[in-house]
């Protein structure tokens, strides 16, 4: 199948990734490279001594809560 | 290696933990202490394969009792996790009561978060997905995820968007080999209950 739309793209993905496991390691490499730029974010956005103070005032910010 | 193996009903995938699965398992340790629960949505498909990033964690939890739910808030609030709303238990209680989510995240940290989600028997379909949980393990990890073909159809039908379709596709085509069209139909019937 020659991949055209990014269901197409998904399906290829998903297909390859039931037949070899090795795969899963990009996921990893993505997924964690994403939680340390949003931590990293957060902390310099934010004093750790008033962290949930200002978290939440940011939160109702964006309407989070 | 295949992505993923069946081990006596629980679907295996084979990959090593990552620190998604890591901030999943510190949390849900702690609330199986105290609660039935059911991790839906995006969760399901990433921990799956699906390459995408998330901010939260849905988690379906059955609406406890206020002391039940005070006992859990200070299990969690007590090892390394904060509430979005509220320091208080009984003003976290009252989202809840409302069928409003709450979120926790660790401490000095927003994201990635738990969408703590309310269920009750009025949330038909979220119930029932809720007692007919799909078992799933991640390097030793084991946790409930909906019945495959049930996320797929609730991304479908109850969801829709560009990801949810995205998400949906991927299952489907991971997990081509175990899924069953007769589950289909008796999904469907449940989910577009909720979704009217």
């Amino acid at each position: 199948m020659k991949p055209k739309t990014d269901l197409d793209y998904v399906t290829l993905y998903a297909e390859k990734l039931g037949k070899d496991n090795s795969l899963f390691r990009q996921q990893k490499m993505l997924i964690e490279s994403q939680m340390q730029a949003s931590s990293s974010l957060f902390k310099n956005m934010f004093s750790k001594r008033d962290f949930k103070k200002c978290a939440r005032e940011y939160l109702k910010r964006i309407r989070l809560i | 290696m295949k992505g993923y193996t069946i081990d006596n009903g629980v679907i295996v995938i084979n990959r090593e933990f990552t620190e998604l699965d890591l901030f999943v398992k510190s949390f849900i340790d702690i609330l199986k202490k105290h609660a039935n629960y059911l991790i839906v949505s995006g969760f399901v498909s990433i921990s799956t394969g699906r390459t995408r990033g998330t901010e939260d964690i849905d988690i379906l939890v059955p609406l406890l009792p206020r002391e039940k739910f005070s006992a859990l808030f200070k299990d969690i609030t007590d090892n390394g996790f904060w509430c979005y709303q509220s320091d208080s238990a009984d003003e976290a209680y009252t989202y809840l009561q409302g069928m409003s989510s709450i979120r926790f995240a660790r401490a000095n940290e927003m994201f990635p978060n738990i969408e703590f989600i309310p269920v009750t028997e009025a949330r038909k379909a979220k119930f029932y997905e809720l007692n007919h949980p799909q078992k799933i393990k991640v390097d030793g990890l084991e946790f409930n995820i909906p019945p495959i073909e049930f996320e797929i159809l609730y991304k479908e039908i109850v969801l829709a968007g560009k990801k949810d379709i995205e998400d949906a596709r991927h299952l489907r085509a991971f997990f081509k080999d175990i899924i069953k069209e007769s589950k289909f139909k008796e999904y469907e019937t449940i989910i577009r209950s909720e979704s009217r």
